[in-house]
């Protein structure tokens, strides 16, 4: 078997998740441990920022994975479209774990993998970028407070803006901006941050 | 819903804070208007606050109930294909193994590293592999699939019935850890996909341990290998 056989522009990120998405469709359960061993403590992690226990976690974790197994012939190659797509499922099924404990109904948001992808496919690469750096969290870290505390809210206690505006006392409008402002503040951050490490390889 | 409107709740529409109702109004609204750009984008950050939330380690018996549970809705599988499977998608088709064990190992050892060595951007090539091997014929060969991630290719492993299980562990300056419960397919072949480190690790051993495996060996080596 000569190395000539392997195109040398195929040698990336995207063929090896190209594998694995190949792998899950062909219902290989290598393929899951995989995915597990590569995504496993950062889908817990977020499970577990958002149940606050472990058992619930887990469970969300569990489950978010079951549905990636189930509908894997949707599933299409890059890397980045296939870690969003599983944190994506994840944080709904955590929210809706949290709200049920709420008391509140779930909200039962359907995620496909293809709303998955065309959600700025091009965006999302970049990001990514700064993820592998740390840069989300610190970009969060370093929003204002009266900022950061509703996008919490919002992402990882699962509130709509009528629920953040009454538990924080504020006008609606005001969250909604606060939501808004924030979110561009991390966007540009983002945009930076990405752009420094592409400027570094 | 007009382009307004929209702008006004664009911030909690990217993090999914609004009703449904309201939600499916600007999901309607923006696929058919070009006058928000920005939407797509704040989603994609909103998306990524998952990478906000610190790691976590789940406990180990959730890798276990997630693989027991994809078996349950599988098809009834016929026992040969795993190790099809990971020959088949993971790499470049290899012919069957009519080869002898070691020679086969090595093929696979290179073409995963043809294919992975440049994950990362790095040119150099770091995936490790090791021989584990024992009594009976038994052996695996052990690679790094990428950072922090190997697989564990084993075969001539005996059948255990179900109050036992293999345990892969790790020996690093003469500490021992658990790197995880290992399957196996009727005819005594086994993949594991585990964490590990292979710079930080010394030597890897495989132990036969009662079911849900134990804290540290409590037998000897039926496999083992240095790094």
């Amino acid at each position: 078997m000569s190395p000539d056989l392997i195109d040398p522009s195929e040698r990336n990120t995207h063929r090896e998740d190209g594998d694995l998405a190949d792998g899950l469709r062909r219902r290989d359960p290598l393929a899951m441990e995989i995915l597990y061993e590569r995504l496993g403590r950062q889908a817990f992690g977020l499970a577990y920022r958002i149940l606050g226990d472990g058992p619930s976690a887990e469970d969300a974790v569990q489950e978010a994975l079951l549905t990636v197994w189930r509908q894997a012939d949707r599933i299409d190659a890059a890397r980045g479209r296939l870690n969003s797509f599983v944190l994506t499922l994840v944080h709904h099924k955590a929210i809706d774990a949290l709200r049920v404990k709420r008391g509140q109904q779930a909200r039962q948001i359907s995620v496909d993998f293809a709303e998955v992808e065309k959600v700025g496919a091009d965006f999302s690469e970049r990001v990514l970028q700064s993820i592998a750096s740390g840069e989300v969290r610190a970009a969060l870290t370093r929003l204002p407070e009266e900022q950061r505390r509703p996008i919490e809210m919002a992402y990882y206690e699962g509130l709509t803006h009528l629920e953040i505006a009454a538990a924080l006392d504020l006008p609606l409008g005001t969250v909604k901006s606060r939501l808004r402002l924030g979110l561009e503040k991390l966007r540009v951050a983002l945009r930076a941050g990405s752009g420094d490490e592409l400027r570094r390889s | 819903m007009n382009c307004d409107e929209v702008e006004d709740i664009l911030g909690a529409y990217a993090l999914d804070a609004l009703p449904g109702e309201l939600s499916a109004d600007v999901t309607a609204h923006l696929a058919t208007c070009s006058k928000h750009p920005e939407a797509a984008e704040l989603r994609a950050v909103a998306g990524a606050l998952a990478f906000a939330a610190p790691e976590a380690q789940p406990s180990a018996a959730l890798k276990t109930r997630l693989l027991e549970a994809l078996r349950e809705e599988s098809e009834p599988a016929d026992a040969a294909p795993r190790r099809i499977g990971i020959l088949g998608w993971l790499k470049p088709p290899v012919r069957q193994r009519a080869v002898p064990y070691a020679l086969a190992g090595a093929l696979v050892i290179a073409l995963i590293a043809l294919v992975i060595t440049n994950v990362g951007g790095s040119d150099e090539p770091r995936r490790a592999a090791i021989s584990l091997s024992g009594e009976n014929n038994a052996g695996a060969v052990v690679y790094e699939l990428e950072d922090g991630i190997i697989v564990l290719d084993a075969e001539g492993l005996k059948p255990l019935d179900t109050a036992q299980t293999y345990q892969l562990w790790s020996i690093a300056s003469g500490k021992l850890s658990s790197l995880g419960l290992i399957g196996t397919a009727p005819n005594g072949e086994a993949l594991a996909v585990v964490r590990a480190d292979l710079n930080a690790i010394e030597s890897l051993a495989v132990t036969i341990e009662p079911a849900g495996g134990s804290i540290a060996p409590t037998t000897d080596p039926v496999l083992e290998g240095k790094v």
